[in-house]
């Protein structure tokens, strides 16, 4: 039986390429998406993640989450994803349209309660919904089977020397998750960053592939053309090592450990303090941090899955 | 920015400590043999264990090592603006403990740290390395009070922080832990900083087989370091290591060897604020912040070289 999978989004490119994977994989279902700011402003990543939805065939209720941090002042990454979230692709959306009105915390509870405790959760934003959601419904936590995170860094960050995208876009809300989370798998850079397609992967996933992999080959280039412009050989894949993972645990590896976010530091403000290599440890474990990926079958699955579609 | 291999006048600042201790026989040992560093001073520092402690150490420590000839100074007994916090489950409750030391030969300088250091920097016609083993209270004071001596300072190698992760907390390492505003002050400063961080110190580990090594030298001073290896390798061995880390020998082996290490410059900046980061070294190994590198920070070495060179300098003494 396949996993009931909710996506908690802020779309995104790689985003978008992780809504492709987990929808071409069968041990995944996806029950439900809640769209996030983040990368892009949350109309756009609410608009992009429907997009991506209707490319798929449009079965699949997006609902719309916090249009803002829950403290700090937005911060996006137009370098990475283009003015629009979506690498500056037009994608177009449907003529007719079920647009859910219901918010993405409401319906993910709802979702949670009747999947009776098998519901998977992949985040790769933000983690605004997230708090929202545990804060308005204390029950939440102990009713998802595993919060799988793309986010953090055990090493160096990538928008500061201490801190990664997505944790420093709403370090409060992190924390909050992390403190009172459900069972975590946290997908850092050490990881993410090893998953990424180079030219020649892009340009065979779209040749020998449909509609969706020819916009998915359009969507990476302008995250590509910016990870070139620092020397780094492909499109880095981040969002879709939370759906690998869940799906292929056994290519990669990772360590139990305590994980809190930093909130008031001035220089480490949403670093993702791990204690895996200190001889001090926090009081509880309350993550699996993945820290090393079998690339080159990972890229195959990812590459694979969206030619399928 | 670092030049390996330099002969230099020194000052030793530390928090007597096993580790402080033997970072200061290697000192020692360097100038009895090729000269390649000048212990111009001593000063002590409250960290590892309280001010009065660290100082008698420092006494008992230069007593041993055949140096009542240099001048040592008490320092600061606290952390620039908190209270300190020691370590005493590390280097036990005398701060030294283990085997029985010489009492002190020498008496304190009437001067305070800052001072002495001060002097030995106006009077020194050549630049002057700081070995900086403990807190960096004493340096970031004699920063503070004596900018127009910055210049006569060639270098600060000290043995402090971590990139990729801390000891005392799962961010900070001890040292900077205990004054992070006092290693801000050193960091913003402008001297070059040869940092030996807990990358490279929990790499330089002396195993059974090297603790051994250094009992079969037979002399008094062999005995004391054999039994304080020991003593620090039974502590680290209990928390996990396989070995005892040889972090504050590092600040002095990186000066004498910098052949076997392994240095990068980075720019490093010291989280002196937040929940879980406070003393953090935060260094910029991606370079996102685009400013000039301030430390050559040490992250691995040749350990059995190292181990060798220890050897080597506790033998130096007969």
């Amino acid at each position: 039986m396949a996993y009931p999978v909710w996506m908690d989004v802020d779309t995104g490119t790689d985003d978008a390429l992780a809504i492709l994977l987990a929808h071409s994989l069968e041990e995944i279902e996806i029950v439900g998406l809640s769209a996030v700011s983040g990368n892009t402003e949350l109309h756009h990543s609410f608009r992009n993640t429907r997009a991506i939805c209707a490319l798929l065939g449009g079965g699949y209720p997006v609902y719309a989450g916090a249009p803002k941090p829950l403290f700090r002042e937005p911060f996006r990454a137009p370098l990475v994803h283009g003015s629009n979230g979506l690498g500056d692709v037009e994608l177009p959306l449907p003529q007719k349209e079920t647009v859910h009105e219901e918010a993405a915390w409401d319906a993910l509870y709802q979702e949670a309660k009747k999947q009776g405790g098998r519901l998977r959760v992949i985040a790769t934003g933000p983690l605004t919904n997230l708090a929202t959601a545990f804060a308005k419904y204390p029950d939440l936590p102990g009713l998802i089977h595993t919060l799988l995170i793309m986010g953090g860094c055990v090493s160096e960050g990538n928008v500061t020397p201490s801190a990664e995208f997505n944790i420093y876009a709403d370090p409060e809300a992190a924390e909050a998750v992390f403190l009172s989370g459900p069972p975590i798998v946290l997908c850092p850079l050490d990881v993410t960053e090893s998953l990424y397609l180079t030219p020649d992967d892009m340009r065979r996933m779209r040749d020998d592939g449909g509609e969706a992999a020819g916009y998915a080959y359009d969507i990476l280039q302008k995250p590509w053309s910016f990870h070139r412009s620092y020397g780094h050989p492909g499109a880095q894949m981040h969002d879709s090592c939370p759906v690998l993972y869940l799906v292929h645990p056994e290519l990669f590896t990772g360590k139990e450990a305590g994980v809190y976010v930093e909130t008031k530091g001035r220089l480490t403000y949403g670093k993702t303090v791990t204690d895996l290599y200190s001889d001090r440890k926090f009081d509880r474990k309350n993550a699996l941090v993945v820290l090393e990926a079998k690339t080159e079958e990972c890229i195959e699955i990812l590459i694979r899955g969206i030619q399928s579609i | 920015m670092y030049k390996p291999g330099e002969k230099s006048p020194v000052i030793l600042d530390g928090d007597p400590g096993h580790d402080d201790a033997i970072a200061w026989l290697i000192a020692r040992a360097s100038m009895m043999t090729d000269k390649a560093l000048d212990i111009k001073a001593v000063t002590a520092v409250g960290g590892n264990v309280s001010l009065d402690k660290t100082a008698y150490n420092a006494m008992r420590v230069l007593t041993l090592l055949g140096m009542t000839e240099v001048p040592l100074a008490k320092g600061a007994e606290h952390p620039l603006m908190r209270e300190l916090m020691s370590a005493p489950s590390v280097h036990g409750e005398s701060g030294l403990d283990g085997p029985v030391l010489p009492e002190p030969e020498l008496s304190l300088s009437s001067l305070t740290a800052v001072e002495l250091m001060a002097k030995v920097l106006r009077e020194s016609d050549e630049g002057v390395t700081i070995v900086s083993t403990g807190p960096l209270t004493n340096t970031a004071a004699l920063l503070l009070a004596h900018p127009e001596l910055k210049e006569k300072i060639r270098r600060i190698s000290l043995m402090g922080g971590g990139v990729s992760h801390g000891n005392w907390t799962p961010a900070a390492e001890f040292n900077i832990l205990v004054d992070p505003e006092a290693a801000d002050i050193v960091f913003k400063s402008g001297v070059p900083i040869l940092m030996s961080g807990l990358d490279v110190t929990e790499k330089a580990l002396v195993l059974k087989d090297d603790v051994e090594r250094i009992r079969a030298i037979g002399s008094k001073v062999g005995d004391i370091v054999w039994k304080w290896l020991e003593f620090f390798y039974q502590y680290h061995k209990k928390i996990g290591y396989e070995g005892a880390p040889m972090h504050d020998p590092c600040a002095v082996m990186a000066l004498l060897h910098p052949e076997i290490f392994t240095v990068r410059d980075y720019h490093v900046e010291i989280e002196t604020a937040g929940k879980y980061c406070q003393g953090a070294t935060v260094a910029d190994v991606r370079d996102i912040k685009k400013q000039e590198p301030n430390a050559s920070v040490v992250l691995g070495l040749d350990r059995e070289k190292f181990v060798d060179y220890l050897v080597e300098a506790v033998a130096a003494y007969r």
